[in-house]
């Protein structure tokens, strides 16, 4: 799809975690799984896991569709002006997204597990910052070589993608242990 | 060694406390917790599984539930107001998840329990009656070995029958070396099987003895006018249609659990 914020396909990943959060209180787990022997505070950090599983598999899948569009595609088609173009660098960046919303959403979320919806709210608030940014930044100067097809800048979109894949490492850890603290303090 | 000894245990909301209250329970006792509503049965309840967080120890078996965790929730089947849990799943779905929780899991005992309790296991949990829910749950909780069972109101909601097979479940579980707290306003259910009584007012424990103690202590007695009941030291002195009635420890006619919780809050309101 040509000039399209592709960014978007971010948000998408924070409502399946969003549906997964409401499934779990509408089914009373959390109570549940807290009666089980399970430490009360490793529940936060199971349903983290769950996420960062979807969560690599979609920025694995991202990584897959962009080979086959770099393959497939002329150079012409390969630069988008709606946002990042499909590269290394668009990877780095959805890690970046990702790991922001982890960080925004799971804290507030388990700090009282029936509050799902405000959470939710801030997080996407975030993430639509985050791809607004990008979308304006993308026109300035600087930013041209993120969005090159010409393969002299193959290294910077390799840095920026270790660099977001990093970020999204730290912050998802930086998540799950905020959680675990705030959950363990959460009447139940 | 008990089968469980709370010290201390403290939870504070704006507009309740549960004051530190200690209590143990032996090996292979029923308990009752009675109190009305708003006492702090349930807030003990969930305190001592660490559902809610709160001050104090809670020792099951010997062991520290904050230092062992999951050992201690290995030895307690916790179940709160029936089995709430994933509605739309099937009794076999929802025991096969939880038996992957625990190393003791007995497959065969919980077949022989769902036999027993008349559990049909293709049906979906919001299937079930409340009365089926609790036995569903003490199914669950027995087949993983629980040494403890710790439920929340489990007979409100129960018609007079199922409750008197749920108080039949406890005996025969007691005959197992089972230790049973729990928490209810039927004070019926726990004359008939309780061994022990702990009574909560208003977040403090106000009672922690064997029910025979406490039904022995305190007598009925009948005035005929508050004065003379207040001069015979009755508590918690209440107008009836024949006069007045309080707690007394001299003559009188033997109280009831619900008689005794009445007055002795009655008195607690006038002071």
């Amino acid at each position: 799809m040509p000039n399209y914020p592709y960014e978007v396909i971010f948000f998408f990943s924070g409502l399946s975690v969003f549906f997964t959060c409401m499934a779990a209180r509408e089914n009373g787990d959390p109570t549940f799984t807290c009666s089980l022997p399970v430490k009360k505070k490793s529940i936060p950090l199971a349903r983290i896991l769950v996420a960062l599983f979807f969560q690599c598999a979609l920025l694995l899948l991202t990584a897959l569709c962009i080979a086959v569009k770099q393959t497939v595609f002329p150079e012409t088609l390969l630069v988008n002006s709606a946002g990042n173009s499909a590269n290394l660098a668009f990877c780095g960046f959805g890690g970046l997204v990702l790991g922001a919303f982890n960080l925004t959403f799971f804290p507030l979320h388990f700090r009282d597990p029936n509050k799902i919806g405000v959470p939710f709210v801030i997080a996407a608030a975030v993430q639509f910052l985050l791809i607004g940014a990008v979308i304006v930044v993308r026109h300035l100067p600087f930013y041209t070589p993120l969005c090159s097809p010409d393969p002299a800048y193959f290294g910077i979109k390799l840095a920026v993608l270790f660099l977001g894949l990093f970020l999204y490492c730290a912050m998802t850890a930086l998540a799950a242990l905020l959680s675990a603290k705030r959950f363990e303090r959460a009447d139940l | 060694m008990y089968a469980l000894e709370v010290e201390n245990l403290k939870k504070v909301y704006p507009q309740f406390t549960l004051g530190g209250i200690s209590f143990s329970i032996g090996i292979g006792q029923i308990a009752g917790l009675i109190g009305q509503n708003g006492a702090g049965k349930s807030t003990t309840l969930k305190s001592i599984m660490r559902l809610l967080p709160c001050e104090g120890t809670v020792d099951v078996f010997g062991k520290d539930f904050s230092g062992e965790e999951n050992a201690v929730k290995e030895l307690i089947g916790y179940v709160g107001g029936g089995f709430r849990f994933y509605p739309n799943k099937s009794l076999s779905a929802v025991s096969e998840a939880v038996s992957r929780f625990y190393p003791h899991w007995d497959g065969e005992a919980f077949g022989r329990y769902a036999k027993e309790y008349a559990l049909v296991l293709t049906k979906k949990v919001r299937e079930l009656s409340e009365g089926m829910k609790i036995k569903f749950a003490l199914a669950l909780a027995l087949s993983h070995g629980a040494k403890l069972l710790l439920l929340d109101e489990p007979t409100s909601g129960l018609d007079p029958l199922s409750r008197e097979d749920f108080c039949d479940t406890l005996l025969s579980l007691k005959k197992r070396g089972v230790t049973v707290l729990f928490s209810t306003h039927i004070t019926s259910d726990l004359m008939r099987v309780a061994d022990r009584i702990l009574y909560l007012s208003e977040g403090a424990l106000l009672a922690d003895e064997p029910l025979s103690v406490l039904l022995g202590r305190y007598r009925i007695g009948t005035f005929p006018s508050r004065e003379e009941a207040q001069a015979a030291g009755a508590v918690g002195v209440k107008e009836v249609k024949d006069g007045f009635e309080g707690l007394t420890a001299g003559d009188g006619r033997e109280a009831t659990l619900d008689e005794i919780m009445i007055h002795l809050e009655w008195e607690r309101r006038q002071a």
